[in-house]
């Protein structure tokens, strides 16, 4: 059974009043998320990977930052999303590529009582070389 | 105490052994010692992206301001020419001598020459150097001919496509890369080939390439190819002289065991160069992958620390041909059945060799989803159900969970 009240992977204070409004876009529900693992959407333009891994939501950019191949074509495994174009490994909640000290563009998630996944289509990049 | 560390070679062993030794807080000398003139880079790219279009983006490894900040020394475009094993010292061609607590042999290898065969349009490709004098000889419509058909040879045939070069490739085997796969996948990958545009000269040896003027003639069978110019891409040797004259045992590389140690106390050796002890195979092994040099380079920045570190990864590695991503995780040299998951039709497939049941390597074409647990079903020695690894709705990884 899915849990309606799937945890988001966001960094504190990134998650929003679920009445916020804003540029919040809804993208999946969580039962389609945990049925199928992952998800390719396009908001605003840029095409998003959401990713469903022990009970939560994340969302990143893509398009892998290596070679460009698409990530949600990838796996989750271990808490990370891993490329199959060359098996880069990004962890799922920052992007960050521990092998090559680099990071995926991720995105803001929430997830309202309804199980109703929403994505802000603001990339960040979670974590430098420098952290 | 370990205060300085000397890399004998600086490719892509050496940049991961000095991040990984910084990341690890290391505080020491940190001494990198490379042959070639050039800034540490890697090798992969100089047979895909860096030859099809210049693409050099990911091509160095270490900024030349991390080595700054990192106080990491490049000793560039200088050999090392002498190894003390029991002073634990090495010696640069300009005569200076370097003392370590740890020194890491990871002097690669060079291409495999082809006897009796001179001329500056017959050419190997193993180095920056080489790359950029092919990338000068082939110009669009120019004729090359690559003499090997294994991955860089294929990878060469394909770039040169990518660059409108006629291209033909000559493989003594039945098929390109038919040692690594078998003849099966390999016809696989000559059809690849072939809708391509390459020529292939299948299953006959060279007999031999004589250039005149600006013309290479490649004598194949009782045909001549012309060439305007050739690749010849048959392997590499391992650079194992200067661990061989200062009394390291050598076989087949310079042997060491899962910790990557020679027999000499601070000494280690890894990547193309390192005959490797193997836990998961049972045997030494020496390959020659990036993936696994990356991983080497860790281990022995472990083991120079004092976390005991052992190298027992079933292998990866990729190659990009045409538009298509090629992967194979473990290795198998003898297998009885081959499982294949997708379509071959449609060149999106994983390959899957087993060997009395047991999963021993995958080779993916444009599947390269399947191969992190493919990795994973070698490392466990599995024994899935075929029929389930061969459907495509299987998840791989409930196939680990009945070990």
């Amino acid at each position: 059974m899915v849990d309606d009240a799937a945890r988001v992977r966001a960094p504190e204070g990134e998650a929003p009043a679920p009445s916020s409004g804003g540029s919040w876009v809804e993208v999946a529900t969580v039962k389609e998320l945990a049925r199928h693992k992952k998800k390719l959407v396009e908001v605003a333009g840029e095409p998003i990977a959401l990713f469903y891994a022990d009970g939560a939501v994340s969302a990143m950019y893509d398009v892998c930052i290596h070679k460009e191949r698409s990530l949600s074509k990838g796996i989750v495994m271990g808490g990370k999303v891993i490329c199959p174009g060359h098996q880069w490994m990004f962890d799922v909640d920052t992007g960050w590529c521990e092998e090559e000290e680099r990071c995926q563009p991720s995105y803001p998630v929430r997830v309202d009582d309804d199980g109703v996944v929403y994505v802000e289509p603001r990339q960040r990049i979670a974590r430098t070389a420098d952290d | 105490m370990t205060d300085t560390v000397v890399a004998v070679g600086a490719g892509q062993v050496s940049a991961v052994l000095a991040r990984t030794l910084r990341r690890r807080k290391f505080d020491g000398r940190i001494v990198l010692v490379g042959a070639e003139p050039h800034r540490p880079y890697q090798r992969p790219p100089l047979s895909k992206e860096y030859l099809v279009d210049g693409d050099d983006e990911d091509l160095y490894l270490l900024p030349e301001q991390w080595c700054a900040d990192k106080d990491v020394e490049l000793l560039l475009g200088t050999p090392v020419t002498g190894l003390d094993v029991a002073g634990r010292s090495v010696t640069l061609a300009d005569g200076r001598t370097i003392g370590a607590d740890a020194i890491v042999l990871a002097t690669g290898g060079r291409a495999r020459r082809l006897p009796d065969v001179e001329g500056d349009r017959i050419l190997y490709l193993r180095t920056l150097d080489d790359a950029g004098r092919l990338d000068q000889l082939l110009q669009p419509g120019a004729r090359l001919v690559v003499v090997g058909g294994g991955f860089i040879g294929s990878e060469v045939a394909a770039a040169g496509r990518a660059r409108g070069a006629e291209v033909t490739l000559v493989e003594m085997l039945e098929q390109p890369l038919a040692r690594v796969l078998g003849t099966q996948l390999g016809a696989v990958c000559a059809q690849v080939h072939v809708r391509g545009g390459v020529q292939l000269r299948l299953g006959q040896p060279v007999e031999s390439i004589v250039q005149s003027g600006d013309v290479v003639r490649v004598r194949v069978g009782d045909e001549t190819l012309e060439a305007d110019v050739v690749v010849v891409g048959v392997g590499i040797e391992p650079n194992v002289e200067l661990a061989d004259a200062a009394g390291l045992k050598v076989d087949n590389g310079i042997v060491v065991d899962e910790q990557l140690r020679t027999g000499a106390p601070g000494i280690y050796a890894a990547g193309d160069v390192a005959n490797v002890h193997h836990p998961l195979y049972g045997k030494s092994l020496r390959v020659e992958h990036f993936d696994a040099a990356s991983k080497q380079g860790a281990v022995v920045a472990n083991n120079i620390l004092g976390r005991e570190s052992t190298f027992a990864d079933p292998y990866w590695f990729w190659s990009d041909q045409y538009d298509l991503n090629l992967q194979y995780t473990g290795h198998a040299t003898s297998w009885d059945r081959v499982v294949l998951r997708g379509s071959l039709d449609d060149l999106a497939f994983t390959a899957f060799y087993l060997e009395d049941g047991v999963v021993r390597a995958a080779f993916a074409i444009e599947r390269g989803d399947d191969i992190a647990a493919a990795g994973q079903l070698v490392a466990a020695q599995a024994r899935p159900d075929p029929e389930a690894l061969a459907d495509v709705d299987t998840d791989l990884f409930d196939l680990l969970e009945g070990e």
